[in-house]
């Protein structure tokens, strides 16, 4: 078992042992410190959020405010999350976001922004408070934020669109105040699990840093 | 024009689609609403989108039907599920001009105006990776069932034999794609790279943009 360990260590520190030539050419390779497999395995989980919310166009017009959170909220805190255990890089959140806005760049830009607009302010709060990504509660507060911080943007979006959802909030508010603490709870239940199967993947050699 | 016969320059796709979906939201509740629709959807069909309009044409009537039908049968008022299907008829008509376009087009169109290498490549690989990652998604699933793992209502059958088996699948996809994009000559340091078809702005994307236009003009004058 101590000799287990011992490998590993020795294994570890060879691999984040580099050259300081080797570190420049890897820098001068990079994209805002974004190395290729970065934004390749960024841009796959992108693919899977866009995948998993297909059915997204299906609960646009429901009138109960939220219900697009809670329908995406797992996706959108899950996988980010396992994004960002990986890279560990700041603007990750922002790349997924960028490349799982596409299709809605299409289909509702108004989401495409604000869903981008949350990803900075999520990315900022976490960085502020934990100054980097090193700790696993940066990216589970990162996480836990980003797609809940689109609630107030919908709620403006509908004041100005008005609309069926727009009279519903106003006359039920604690149908509104429940659904936004349950996209809360779901998105930090959805970063948690995250990290827990990114844990898990690391232990088993699956990922590597 | 894009260089392929009767496709949209991607910018020009997604303007209209921006401009179709925000009308379409704000005219919802006016009565030539379905008119203003109807007039964007033979549009689209006459400027190379009919392959998408035809696709689209089907699940807007299912989902727009029986949004409009709970809406009436919520509030018994014909006009506001006439307002619904407006509303979701708008979202389906904007999807058009994306769907008529491959991702190596927009990527193509995004390269040839100096967007991020890094940023061109994730939208290529989000854009045609869905087919591929659906495929996974259902091979995991029927592993499942091979293995008779269970239903995956149960979160913990949920977590241990889909969610485990997935994500380990999506980091060896990934791994692969980023050995062969490398292996490809792909960089992101800033090198200068060629395009292998120029997407260019032509006359036909600003009649086809006028005519949009002069749609939504023609609608805010008459509401």
């Amino acid at each position: 078992m101590k000799n287990n360990d011992l490998t590993n260590t020795l294994v570890e520190n060879a691999q984040q042992e580099t050259s300081p030539a080797q570190k420049t050419t890897q820098e001068k390779r990079s994209f805002l410190g974004f190395q290729t497999k970065d934004i390749v395995f960024l841009a796959v989980l992108s693919a899977v959020i866009l995948v998993t919310s297909s059915f997204m166009p299906l609960l646009l017009h429901i009138p109960v405010f939220g219900i697009i959170q809670i329908g995406l909220g797992l996706q959108f805190s899950l996988f980010p999350a396992i994004g960002l255990a990986k890279v560990r890089k700041p603007l990750s959140l922002v790349f997924m976001s960028i490349c799982s806005g596409v299709v809605l760049l299409f289909m509702n830009t108004v989401m495409f922004l604000c869903l981008l607009v949350c990803a900075l302010i999520a990315e900022g709060v976490a960085l502020l408070i934990f100054k980097s990504y090193e700790k696993d509660g940066a990216c589970f507060l990162a996480c836990a934020l980003y797609f809940p911080l689109s609630l107030p943007f919908l709620y403006v979006w509908y004041q100005i669109m008005g609309g069926t959802v727009l009279a519903y909030v106003n006359s039920v508010w604690w149908v509104t105040a429940l659904m936004s603490i349950a996209v809360v709870a779901l998105c930090c239940l959805g970063s948690y699990l995250g990290l827990r199967i990114c844990r898990e993947l690391k232990k088993s050699g699956v990922l590597k840093k | 024009m894009s260089g392929d016969k009767n496709i949209l320059y991607p910018l020009t796709g997604l303007l209209s689609a921006v401009a179709i979906l925000l009308s379409g939201l704000i005219f919802a509740k006016e009565p030539l609403c379905p008119v203003l629709l109807t007039g964007f959807f033979l549009w689209l069909l006459l400027f190379g989108c009919h392959r998408a309009c035809l696709r689209v044409l089907l699940p807007l009537l299912l989902v727009g039907g029986v949004f409009a039908g709970i809406t009436y049968a919520a509030s018994g008022d014909g006009q506001s599920a006439l307002s619904m299907m407006n509303r979701t008829a708008a979202v389906f008509l904007a999807v058009v001009p994306g769907m008529s376009m491959t991702p190596v087009q927009m990527t193509r169109c995004l390269s040839s105006l100096h967007a991020p290498r890094a940023v061109t490549l994730g939208m290529l690989i989000a854009l045609s990776f869905v087919p591929l990652l659906t495929l996974e998604i259902r091979r995991v699933r029927e592993a499942m069932v091979t293995r008779g793992a269970g239903s995956l209502l149960s979160p913990q059958i949920f977590y241990r034999a889909f969610l485990i088996p997935l994500i380990t699948r999506l980091v060896n996809i990934s791994d692969t794609l980023s050995l062969s994009v490398e292996t490809r000559g792909f960089t992101l340091d800033g090198k200068d790279y060629s395009i292998y078809h120029l997407q260019r702005f032509c006359p036909k994307d600003g009649l086809y943009l006028l005519g949009i236009a002069a749609g939504i003009a023609g609608m805010a004058v008459l509401a």
